[in-house]
């Protein structure tokens, strides 16, 4: 399954790249995450809860950052297992500088699926999985402006947690979005 | 023959009990202090195991006890071997290798199984399941039919230096010499993908060890009790007399219920010794998925040689047939698919060479059709290819290359399934082809209908195809029949029945030759207590070779009721008839004797049985054919495609099959109505989707479906009879036959929809979505 | 058991009152715990409908609902229809036309036709394939099923 998309934050390119390196944004970021530790120079070790339709459990695993080029790109490898099944992918981050404190960023990846996730979830993957990053984007976006904010104040950061409830409404909201944009698309 | 019984529409003497709910299938048999058992299955469809964590799943109360290949120790054995590659075939490279019971190092498909759990209750097992922990090493997977082969390729078995489960080659006549008196040379790819046989009843199997006795009673779903029964007592070291195995009721077998010794049969067994408790399991719909056998898989080049008149000089061809994980069941798919490659043509020239492959998926066993299919499906899209190129009426084509009736039996000469030459052995082709496309009404479709239709934007398309079937194989089946003392007769065959009617169709027999009402014939089926030698239900042999050996057995049984009867009512054995459960003298109703009354006498409590007669009036007899009985069909069907929704609707199906001598028509209808259902699934509701790891992606009914009652047309059966020369019924097989030849017509019918696309369809199945590819390919 | 539920049903006329694990699914109650097997499990996602019963006079797939959940209820599953020396007129329909293999199927189209028929007594081929069109069949491929209700139609009238 092909995972792609941009999305454009609110700070420079340094400011988005070392948000994106900060465990514990990351962790308050994905929603269902229970734990994400940073267990060698580049290896994370993450517990989440995932639920996919009526597929749901707990997934640990390790993401991998590697073929750095500060500040501009680097490669994602993940690999996780639960009860659920398994999941594994790779997947390229790009930030451009688009002027004015903004920082365009692009991913492209792969996901492989197996187990009950591949075999029962796969009609609800695709828009799960981009409400996942969607809402996550959402709360990186907020954490980089918390962030911003706390250090002109002087101040530590506190970030705001995605919570498991909120999240399943942002997928129940977008999977009703996208029904009704293939009703419209089908009637235009 | 006229028959009073036989070839009568004869309510089912089963129905009964199924119809109330009180009929028992394996998932209803509940024992005292039975326990249940579940596995954990491996979701990674290649992988090293590095550990099995267990610990926690042993602790939740009611479980009994959480086992592995470990704990299993001497007992752990791979599954026999089935079938062997026929001996009669030269030069056969054959890698044997069978499924295990619980994996040891490597998982070789998704839904291998790692563990089992022991427990009071399925749903405290499947609780325990949740808890265990096994850490993988995913590996690559093998998936790709023709890379699997390349050097250097990721291997399914590390013991093996290829991917490679079997290659040989078969030969007719001399192609590469005759093709060079040909007019045009086509040459075409086909891919052919998996379907599940996906029965109503999941497996299930329910053993109970009784120590004190020392014997084992099983309860499984399964086409074949009787080599299970013999199977299993080899391996635990028991006697025969020591197992007991009985199918009771199947809700549908179609092919993987044969399968034997699937790993769920090698661990419960063990489990019950151990345990000293009955077990169950039923699998469940998502299991059946990845643990049931599956087929279909194939990649094919053919090559086909004709003249400019359309006469096939010959056909070449190369099969790629995936296997999965194992190949316990030896050739018997693909060598059915090279038996049906020249269809129901005089072909004399034919090059196979067939390529076996392993791979990372289920393991491939028949499933109704059983290879059968993806031959008809080839050879009849080549002849519609070539229809196309020679600008030649599909019809006219066909009728060229039809096998003559007077050419019967007709040796195709290459080894087919059973070990034997292929030999058709009877036939009458034409007339079933021209009822056909009488029926449908061909030539009014496609000079009025098709045209009007079109004219009002219809996409509406017409397809005709003639098969044949290979039916009725050995090696052999038998039959007892026997008088009981109240006058009602009891017989047995080993057989098992999946709704296949056997308990009526066969009692019709009986009650043919003995002068009984039907309804007081009690069949028993698949109980290995009732009859000790036999093979099962599989490949359309039940009527044939069953049949007959019922035939046989009471043909016996009427020979000992005449003798005795003679002796008693003092009259010569020709003057005596044997109607309404008495034997009566001709002309004197008065005098008779009824055969309870018979059956008593022959079996007295005082006296001596006169020597060489035998007690009581029974009789076991077997019935073994040389070779098959071939089946013949046409199936047409008239369909609309929408081409904006991709989606189709068939407005017309009708049928031709000759059969033989039909036991019962109601039966041989609903047979043919299963099948083309069946078939239709085949062509564009039903696919297996494996991903590049191995993964099953639609492994749920909501994914993969089922044709209902919307997606079916009404089916019209027309029947011709060719009776089979080889045995005293006359009859063949017709199982298979509602399936075999549906992709083949399905594509034809769609290629006629949508002419002024040109669109060729080399693939089956075919889906919405995929259909649209192919379309939107075409404009680019 | 931790967690348990006091059940009060009544199926096919009889009352009972069992003490059941409150996730017990209904079909595995009625077949497991009232010892009534003639409810059969397909595929226990609510596609197949061989599990279909009657609730309240209502056909559902007993595979969907846990057994606390139809506390109070009445249900009638296939032994509430006929027996054998007493069958419905559709379980005799079904049986002149054939219109069951393996019998696997048979419980939840008979439970989901006897109340579609007493509201729709003359119906045609068309509403019987929408009517029946939630049940699978793996054997007959409909037709004779489609037969039966006729038949059925015919003689309940």
């Amino acid at each position: 399954m092909k995972v792609e998309g941009e999305h454009l934050f609110s700070g420079t390119q340094q400011q988005v790249w070392d948000l994106f390196r900060d465990t514990e944004v990351m962790a308050a970021a994905l929603p269902g995450t229970k734990k994400m530790e940073l267990i060698g120079e580049n290896t994370y070790e993450a517990v989440m809860n995932v639920r996919v339709g009526p597929v749901a459990g707990e997934f640990s695993g390790q993401l991998v950052i590697s073929n750095e080029d500060h500040p501009k790109s680097y490669t994602m490898t993940v690999d996780g297992r639960g009860k659920p099944g398994f999941m594994k992918g790779v997947g390229d981050v790009i930030l451009t500088d688009q002027g004015e404190n903004q920082t365009l960023m692009a991913y492209t990846g792969e996901v492989q699926i197996g187990g009950k996730l591949a075999a029962v979830g796969q009609r609800l993957i695709d828009t799960v999985a981009k409400s996942i990053i969607s809402q996550a984007f959402e709360t990186l976006n907020n954490s980089l402006a918390e962030r911003v904010t706390a250090e002109a104040e002087g101040r530590e950061a506190e970030y705001q947690k995605s919570s498991e409830s909120d999240y399943a409404a942002s997928v129940a909201k977008d999977l009703i979005k996208n029904v009704l944009k293939r009703k419209d698309d089908e009637e235009s | 023959m006229t028959y009073k019984v036989i070839g009568k529409r004869v309510k089912r003497v089963e129905d009964p009990r199924l119809l109330t709910g009180g009929a028992l299938f394996v998932g209803d048999v509940n024992l005292p202090n039975m326990l249940h058992a579940a596995f954990f299955r491996s979701d990674y469809a290649h992988a090293k195991i590095k550990s099995i964590d267990t610990s926690r799943a042993k602790e939740i109360p009611g479980v009994v006890g959480v086992y592995t290949a470990e704990d299993m120790g001497e007992a752990w054995e791979p599954g026999p071997p089935l079938v062997s590659p026929p001996p009669t075939l030269e030069g056969v490279v054959f890698n044997s290798r069978r499924q295990v019971p619980l994996v040891k190092d490597k998982v070789k498909h998704a839904g291998e199984i790692i563990a089992v759990v022991v427990a009071e209750s399925r749903y405290i097992a499947e609780d325990a399941v949740e808890e265990i922990w096994v850490d993988f090493e995913p590996l690559p997977a093998v998936t790709d039919l023709e890379k699997c082969l390349e050097q250097g390729h990721t291997l399914v078995h590390d013991d093996l230096d290829t991917n490679l489960a079997a290659h040989l080659v078969q030969k007719k006549g001399d192609y590469e010499e005759a093709k060079k008196g040909a007019d045009l040379i086509l040459k075409r790819k086909f891919k052919l993908d998996r379907g599940a046989a996906a029965a109503l009843e999941n497996r299930g199997i329910v053993v109970d060890w009784d120590q004190k006795n020392q014997h084992l009673m099983v309860w499984d779903a399964t086409q074949s009790p009787i080599p299970i029964r013999n199977g299993m007592a080899a391996r635990l070291g028991l006697r025969t007399h020591q197992v007991r195995v009985v199918a009771p009721f199947v809700g549908g077998g179609f092919g993987p219920k044969i399968m034997m010794f699937y790993a769920e049969e090698m661990v419960l067994p063990w489990l019950t010794m151990k345990l000293n408790r009955p077990v169950k399991w039923i699998e469940d719909r998502k299991e059946n998925f990845y643990a049931t056998t599956q087929e279909r898989e194939q990649v094919q080049e053919v090559e086909m040689a004709l003249t400019k008149e359309g006469k096939i000089l010959g056909i070449k061809q190369k099969i790629i047939h995936d296997t999965g994980a194992f190949n316990p069941y030896g050739l018997t798919t693909p060598l059915n698919t090279q038996s049906h490659s020249m269809g129901a043509y005089d072909v004399q020239n034919y090059n196979s060479e067939l390529f076996v492959v392993f791979t990372n998926k289920t393991i491939v066993t028949p499933v109704r059709g059983a290879g059968r299919p993806q031959g008809i499906y080839i050879v009849e899209r080549m002849l519609d290819i070539a229809s196309k190129e020679l600008k030649l009426d599909p019809r006219e084509i066909r009728r060229l290359n039809f096998i003559p009736k007077d050419a019967f039996p007709y040796n195709h000469e290459i080894i087919d399934q059973a070990f034997v030459e292929l030999v058709l052995d009877s036939g009458n082709y034409l007339p079933a082809y021209e009822k056909a496309l009488e029926k449908i009404e061909y030539d009014k479709f496609i000079k009025e209908e098709q045209p009007r239709l079109r004219a009002e934007g219809k996409y509406v398309g017409i397809g005709v195809v003639p098969f044949i079937e290979t039916t009725g194989v050995g090696p052999y089946e038998g039959a007892r029949v026997a008088v009981e003392p109240s006058g009602k007769i009891s017989a047995a065959t080993g057989v098992g029945t999946q709704g296949q009617s056997h308990m009526t169709s066969f009692a019709q027999i009986i009650a043919e030759e003995l002068g009984v009402e039907v309804e007081d014939v009690s069949l028993v089926s698949g109980d290995t207590a009732e009859i000790h030698w036999g093979t099962g239900t599989f490949a359309s042999r039940g009527a044939v070779v069953a049949g007959n050996a019922v035939l046989a057995a009471a043909s016996d049984v009427r020979i000992k009721v005449l003798k005795l009867a003679s002796k008693i009512l003092e009259t010569p054995e020709d003057e005596l008839e044997l109607e309404g459960g008495l034997v009566k003298v001709a002309d004197i109703p008065d005098k008779s004797i009824s055969l309870g009354e018979l059956a008593v006498l022959a079996n007295p409590f005082r006296g001596a049985v006169e020597p060489g007669t035998e007690p009581g009036l029974e009789s076991t007899k077997y019935f073994g054919p040389a070779y098959g009985a071939t089946a013949f069909g046409v199936h047409g069907m008239i369909l609309e495609v929408d081409p904006a929704t991709m989606m189709i609707k068939i407005h017309k199906y009708i049928t031709v099959e000759d059969c033989g001598t039909m036991l019962n028509p109601l039966v041989v209808e609903g047979q043919i109505h299963g099948g083309v259902s069946m078939g239709i699934g085949n062509c564009y509701y039903e696919k297996l989707h494996y991903d590049d790891n191995g993964q099953l992606l639609n492994a749920s009914l909501a994914d993969y479906l089922i044709p209902t009652s919307a997606e079916m047309p009404p089916i019209e059966v027309y029947h011709e009879n060719t009776p089979a020369p080889n045995n005293k019924l006359g009859t063949k097989g017709v199982g298979e036959a509602g399936a075999i030849p549906v992709p083949a017509a399905f594509a034809q019918a769609l290629e006629n929809a949508l002419l002024e696309f040109d669109l060729e369809i080399t693939e089956t199945p075919l889906s919405p979505n995929r259909l649209y590819e192919l379309l939107h390919k075409q404009e680019d | 058991m931790e967690n348990t539920f006091e059940l009060s049903v009544t199926v096919n006329g009889t009352s009972y009152q069992k003490v059941v694990d409150p996730r017990t699914l209904l079909s595995d109650f009625l077949r497991n715990d009232l010892e009534l097997t003639g409810t059969h499990v397909g595929c226990e996602h609510g596609v197949c409908g061989a599990c279909t019963i009657l609730l309240n006079g209502d056909p559902v797939r007993s595979c969907l609902l846990f057994a606390p959940q139809v506390h109070g209820q009445e249900i009638i599953t296939v032994e509430g229809l006929g027996t054998v020396d007493d069958m419905h007129p559709l379980q005799e329909a079904f049986r002149e036309a054939h219109a069951l293999q393996c019998g696997f199927c048979t419980p939840g189209f008979l439970t989901t036709l006897v109340p579609w028929l007493e509201e729709n007594p003359n119906p045609t081929e068309e509403e019987i394939r929408e009517a029946i069109s939630g049940n699978l069949c793996r054997c007959t491929g409909y037709q004779h099923i489609i037969d039966a209700v006729k038949l059925a139609a015919e003689k309940m009238n």
